[in-house]
């Protein structure tokens, strides 16, 4: 299900926050109220953890990740890097990069599976991106912006890109990332897809300015109306069961 | 960039006292003559017509790389406009760009227009209005609907299009990123059922420290809402103050029509909408800055006498004095302040003025204009 909400007067849920399956980071705001809406409806399932980067609240702009790993920037202070290490399960690698490109949350957008990367992107980053998140790298654009992590957002089920991809792109993307894609807005006309919302397998969080008609197709194209967290489980189930067989 | 501090309303002086860097209109200060002329807006309360905007009605400046910054196609429009720049000091301001490299002044030509609220304008004015109830979360996105909706009264201020052969496009320019200026009023008895009108009634009792300016407040609020029109007007702090006569007298033209000729709404009778634009009083919610030093009258011998207060818009100067009441609360929000301004610190100020002496303002602040 979709959730509206806000960070302090803004709608640009998606810059302070990350969401993936297996872990949630928040920003440190001044209420409360930004990191309940989180903790409501993900506190049995995964960690939410608060935290700056670099000193900052903008830290979903900054870092990327996915359920294997989390790629954080040069900026990330020792500090932050080790009480990440600390709330984060064990099996999700945190790992700091230097690449000059330091808001890698604008840069890179990724799944489980596959990452879609600005295409100046050091070679090494790249390698590295393969290695901790466990994906394959594409250096793509979206709609002629080179800052795919921004104008676009997706999940293992499903993708939403800026609202001026034309089909053919909107085509050559789906094809490359394995999911079905939609054009479309956030918080009621923005462009920046990733800025305005965050969303992980089972759940979506939008800006509170976002309207029902953007809110409906979030929850369409990322299949969330039925979706529940034990769904995740009982598929997982489905193929250990074939194993033990 | 700094608020325009206040001195004396003469927007010379006040181009004088901010960093070049920040004058995006006036080359340097030191060259007076600069500092009053620099690219002026052509600020017509209607759309102008579709005239080339940039054309120079006197010849090129011996120099056709600079670019020609005086006199716009209609000079009747602006007032207060002085002689032309003399051409020495065209070429003493090139001089002084091959010396210094660091300060890139750059002169812009921009033409402004005045629109209707329209819903395309959501993004632009709730950037202007984020700070409106200091760091209070409230829904600052149904009040900037509400100023939308209202598209009898209120002006939306917007640059022109650059490409003239545009014109063809009827709605006004869809940019809204180019949005300078908003103003509005709002009657706050019509809109009393609003959620954002309830947290700002709430907001404005919460800050108001002086009991017995509570107490009235509370009445106007409260019993007299339906009297009351909270007067919204926000700009970007660089905005050239020739827009603002203009556009206060845009507004309160636009409430006198408004009383004769409200549309009619199918849910109301029209005869409740023309009412609730007679209006008795209007309330202000702006922000100023105020000393720090409390011993101001020590200082006042000394060559460094500071004012008590300075007017981040300058109008508001002028509403202080003609207001009914006034009250200041101290904000809990970050503060920007430059290096100029360290000795101050901004403040809220809520201010109610009686719609009569409205008439007395509009003369006021067409003098502040003309004094320079």
């Amino acid at each position: 299900m979709a959730t509206r909400l806000q960070f302090e007067n803004s709608c640009e849920v998606g810059v302070f926050s990350k969401l993936t399956n297996a872990y949630c980071l928040v920003a440190i705001g001044g209420s409360e109220n930004f990191y309940s809406a989180y903790e409501a409806e993900l506190a049995d399932v995964i960690p939410v953890v608060k935290t700056s980067i670099g000193g900052t609240r903008i830290i979903g702009r900054l870092c990327a990740g996915n359920k294997n790993g989390l790629l954080l920037p040069h900026t990330t202070t020792d500090q932050e890097l080790q009480h990440l290490r600390n709330s984060l399960p064990d099996r999700v690698v945190v790992q700091r990069i230097e690449e000059k490109l330091s808001a890698l949350g604008n840069c890179i957008a990724c799944n489980d599976h596959v990452a879609l990367t600005h295409p100046d992107l050091d070679r090494e980053t790249e390698q590295l991106i393969a290695d901790v998140l466990g994906v394959e790298v594409f250096r793509q654009t979206i709609a002629g912006n080179i800052l795919v992590g921004s104008y676009c957002a997706f999940s293992n089920r499903g993708g939403l890109v800026h609202p001026h991809t034309s089909i053919e792109d909107q085509d050559e993307l789906s094809t490359l990332l394995q999911v079905p894609l939609v054009a479309g807005t956030v918080n009621r006309g923005s462009e920046v897809i990733a800025a305005g919302m965050t969303v992980n397998d089972w759940t979506a969080f939008c800006g509170s300015d976002t309207t029902a008609t953007e809110l409906s197709v979030v929850e369409s194209v990322f299949k969330l109306r039925e979706a529940q967290p034990s769904t995740i489980v009982d598929e997982m189930r489905k193929s250990l069961i074939d194993s033990y067989v | 960039m700094g608020p325009l501090p206040k001195t004396q309303g003469n927007p010379k002086t006040l181009a004088s006292l901010l960093h070049p860097s920040r004058r995006p209109w006036a080359s340097d200060g030191r060259r007076s003559g600069a500092a009053s002329r620099g690219p002026l807006p052509s600020s017509s309360p209607f759309p102008p017509s579709p005239a080339s905007s940039s054309s120079p009605t006197r010849p090129p400046s011996p120099n056709p790389a600079l670019p020609i910054p005086l006199l716009p196609p209609n000079p009747q429009s602006v007032d207060g406009i002085a002689d032309p720049k003399p051409p020495k000091a065209i070429k003493r301001m090139e001089s002084s760009e091959d010396e210094e490299e660091k300060q890139e002044i750059e002169m812009v030509q921009a033409d402004f227009e005045f629109f209707d609220p329209k819903p395309g304008d959501f993004n632009g004015v709730k950037l202007l209005l984020q700070s409106y109830l200091d760091k209070k979360p409230w829904d600052l996105s149904g009040f900037v609907d509400l100023i939308l909706e209202q598209t009898t009264v209120g002006t939306i201020v917007k640059s022109a299009s650059q490409d003239g052969e545009e014109e063809g496009d009827d709605d006004g320019g869809d940019d809204d990123e180019s949005l300078f200026a908003v103003i509005s009023a709002l009657n706050l008895g019509r809109y009393a059922g609003h959620g954002c009108i309830k947290e700002l009634k709430r907001f404005l009792l919460e800050v108001c420290s002086d009991e017995s300016t509570k107490t009235k407040l509370k009445l106007l609020l409260e019993q007299q809402a339906s009297d009351v029109g909270l007067l919204v007007s926000q700009r970007f702090v660089n905005c050239p103050y020739q827009l603002v006569p203009p556009l206060y007298d845009a507004l309160f033209d636009e409430v006198s029509w408004a009383t004769e000729d409200e549309l009619f709404c199918f849910l109301k009778p029209t005869q409740e909408l023309r009412d609730s634009f007679r209006l008795k009083y209007y309330m202000l919610l702006t922000r100023i800055l105020e000393n720090k030093n409390v011993n101001q009258r020590k200082a006042k011998q000394s060559q460094d006498y500071e004012e008590p207060f300075i007017y981040i818009k300058a109008e508001d100067e002028i509403f202080r004095e003609l207001s009914l009441l006034s009250f200041t609360f101290r904000l809990h929000a970050e503060q920007l302040i430059s290096h100029e301004l360290k000795n101050y610190r901004e403040m809220g100020l809520v201010m109610v003025v009686k719609a009569d002496d409205i008439s007395k303002f509009r003369e006021k602040l067409k003098s502040l204009l003309a004094k320079s």
